[in-house]
This record gives C-alpha cells, sequence and structure tokens, in this order.
C-alpha cells in the first residue's frame, strides 16, 4: 500500500553532479476506487427490481349485452368443468356435472392450486374432448367456466386464468354469480369465517 | 551483519482489472436500476404469460392486500390534465402549486374530498399518511370510474393496467371490474410476476 519511499534518498551520495529527474512510482493506488465501486454495486443491486413483471392480458364480456344472453343455446354440463375456488387456495371442482343434478353433492371434489389442478384440467379436457365431437366453428368442446366465490383471492383468480393457458383451454369464462343450486352444493365452504 | 535481506515489496496486486469488472457492472446496474417507487407495497401473483408491461401511457389500478385501492397514471401531464377534469365535474379547483404537487405523486388512495387536505400538507407528512383508497363501492359511493373517466379525458390512449395484490379478495376484485365495465372497458391487463411454464409446455 505504501509505496512512496521507494528508494527515497538515495542519489546524493553518487556525487557525479547530474541531477536526475527523480523517477516516480506511475502505479495509483487503486484499492479505494474498487472499493467504492463495489459499495455503489451493492447499493444499485439492491435498489435495481430486476424481474420486469408482465402483463397478462383479460377481456370481459360486454355488459350491456346482457339481454341477448338468453337466445343462445345453454351449456351442456357434461362438456363443462366447473371449479369453484374457495377459501385458502382450495379448488372444488365438478367435472361434466350440473350442481342442479341429485348427485352433484357427492361428485364435488377439492384439489389445490398449482399441479394438482393442472392434471384435473388436463384429465377432464382429455374425456371431454373425446367423447364430444367438436363442434362447426372447430372450437372444441371443452368448456371451463371459472367461479370465484367471496372467499376466494385475486391470487386464485390469476392463477386459474394462468392454468387456462397452459392447458389450452380457449373456452372459459369467468362468472362470478352463484347459483342456488350451487350455494346449496358447497355449503359451507364458501362462507366467510369471521 | 553479513545476512542480505531480500528488500520487503509490500505485495502489490494489480487492482486495474478488477476496478474494470467493478465499474461495468456498476454502468449496468445503474443503467437498468428502476427505483422502487413510493407505492403501496404490491406482492403480484405470477403467470406463465410473456408479455412485458409497457412502460408508458399506462394507467394502473392498484389493490393492496387490505383491498385498498390505488390510482396512477404515468406521465405528469395528463396527471394535471386528468386533475382539471375530475376538479370540474367535482365541481373544486386546485391551486397551481396543488397541481404541482399532484403532478409529482406515481399513485395515491384517496376519495376526492381528501385529496385537497391531503396536496397541502408539506411533503414529509404526505407520505406518511395512511391512505384510506379509492372507494368502489359498487353500491355506495364509487369515484374510481370517475378517476378513469378523467384519465382517458386527459388522454385516450392510455392502457390500463390492473395490478392486485396475492391476497386481496377476490369481491374487491369485481367492485374494481364494475368500475371499469361502467365505463366500457372490458379489455385490461393485469399485471402479474414472471412466472416459468411448467416442463412440457409449449406456445
Amino acid at each position: 500500500m505504501a509505496a512512496i519511499e521507494e528508494s527515497g534518498g538515495g542519489g546524493h551520495g553518487k556525487g557525479d553532479g547530474k541531477v536526475r529527474g527523480k523517477k516516480m512510482s506511475t502505479r495509483v493506488d487503486m484499492t479505494p476506487m474498487v472499493d467504492l465501486g463495489f459499495l455503489l454495486i451493492t447499493f444499485f443491486m439492491l435498489a435495481t427490481t430486476m424481474s420486469k413483471p408482465t402483463a397478462m392480458s383479460v377481456f370481459f364480456p360486454d355488459k350491456q349485452e346482457d339481454k341477448k344472453e338468453e337466445q343462445t343455446e345453454p351449456l351442456k354440463a357434461s362438456k363443462v368443468l366447473t371449479l369453484f375456488m374457495g377459501a385458502n387456495d382450495d379448488v372444488y371442482y365438478l367435472d361434466g356435472v350440473s350442481a342442479d343434478d341429485d348427485n352433484a353433492q357427492a361428485s364435488l371434489k377439492t384439489t389445490r392450486h398449482g399441479a394438482e389442478l393442472r392434471d384435473v384440467i388436463f384429465a377432464s379436457q382429455r374425456r371431454i374432448n373425446a367423447a364430444n365431437p367438436k363442434d362447426d366453428k372447430g372450437n372444441e368442446a371443452f368448456v371451463v367456466v371459472i367461479k370465484p366465490t367471496d372467499v376466494s383471492s385475486y391470487k386464485n383468480m390469476v392463477d386459474v386464468l394462468d392454468e387456462m393457458a397452459i392447458t389450452k383451454s380457449k373456452r372459459y369464462a369467468l362468472v362470478d354469480f352463484l347459483s342456488d343450486a350451487e350455494k346449496k352444493v358447497l355449503g359451507d365452504k364458501i362462507k366467510p369465517k369471521n | 551483519m553479513g545476512v542480505v535481506k531480500p528488500k520487503k515489496h509490500p505485495p502489490h496486486t494489480d487492482m486495474t482489472a478488477m476496478t474494470d469488472v467493478a465499474f461495468l457492472l456498476l454502468t449496468f446496474f445503474i443503467m437498468t436500476a428502476t427505483f422502487k417507487t413510493n407505492d403501496a407495497e404490491i406482492t403480484t401473483p405470477t403467470s406463465i404469460s410473456q408479455i412485458k408491461v409497457p412502460d408508458d401511457e399506462l394507467m394502473i389500478i392498484s389493490i393492496d392486500k387490505d383491498g385498498k385501492v390505488y390510482f396512477g397514471v404515468d406521465a405528469k401531464p395528463t396527471r394535471i390534465e386528468m386533475l382539471d377534469n375530475i376538479a370540474q365535474t367535482k365541481g373544486i379547483s386546485f391551486s397551481d402549486v396543488e397541481k404541482a404537487k399532484f403532478s409529482i405523486q406515481t399513485s395515491f388512495g384517496l376519495p376526492i374530498n381528501q385529496l385537497k387536505p391531503w396536496l397541502n400538507m408539506p411533503k414529509d407528512q404526505m407520505a406518511s399518511v395512511k391512505q384510506p383508497g379509492i372507494p368502489t363501492d359498487s353500491t355506495g359511493t364509487s369515484e374510481l370510474a370517475d378517476w378513469v373517466y378523467a384519465a382517458r379525458k386527459a388522454n385516450p390512449g392510455l392502457r390500463i393496467a390492473l395490478k392486485g395484490d396475492n391476497i386481496a379478495k377476490f369481491p374487491k376484485f369485481k367492485d374494481v371490474l364494475a368500475n371499469l365495465q361502467s365505463q366500457n372497458i372490458n379489455k385490461f391487463s393485469l399485471i402479474t410476476g414472471s412466472e416459468d411454464a411448467p416442463a412440457g409446455f409449449k406456445e
């Protein structure tokens, strides 16, 4: 570090008259600069948010067209996988069964978000698409109805929408309305806890 | 006496290369740094979507973990114009100082009647105020739709993005959605973190 007094005070005893310019070391001590550099790096690394957020586009049907909807053909329950999002990241589902059915209560199953839910969707997708032909527009028969309940979180909704992208389920609907039959089937599962 | 000691040189490492690397990294981090804003802390869910959130012309509606709603528009002139628009419809007026102060806020979450007192506070106090969130109640008063309208009037090209916290409850999202749909907005983006698609997933 202290590289200043190298060969200092020599020169005098030699006595050959010539005064040479003292050769100074051109070496600069970089240590403080490096210190500062790394300090700033640390600061900026901590201050930076590296992963840029991504955006997921969603389209919602126009509210004003509600009246026309009655003219469309109702979905056949056998082609529909209905997902209910409950509290604590639970997902309840009815696979090809309508909530009005007598055995709805018995066929309501529970799964979890993530890989488990994905398996459920894939299984249902395969089953329904194999049993039903594509419609005249070339769409697959499989339809997912997503029903978030009041106890579910925003994350649950995004997760399920993401599953739709992962399983390439093209036809899905986000419905925040629960029919009386569905409320009965779900029972206490969707009651707020307080 | 006769022992010749080797001249002691302090061990000298050449720092130049290290400095080069350090400053290269430093430059990189300075360039890429986007600073955390003083917005509410929101941890967004993740999705496999690859679309990046656009940097400009963006209107962000945030829902924090308590279900409070915040609103933010990106450019300063737009913010001022938006404030002018809302002042007009609500029959209040803002001074130039208040407008200037409003224009530097990236987002806010206050009912309109609390906005003026808030803007009159000193800067350090403004940050410490607990913002109650913009009223979005679908049955009672809802001001979010007014803000969205004012912002779109100021800049019709604004894209709408919704940024919700993981544990925000779904009914809150429903309220926000109702506000947007009352303005005939049916297309918008949800801001999410990025996540790797599961193995075997193909576009």
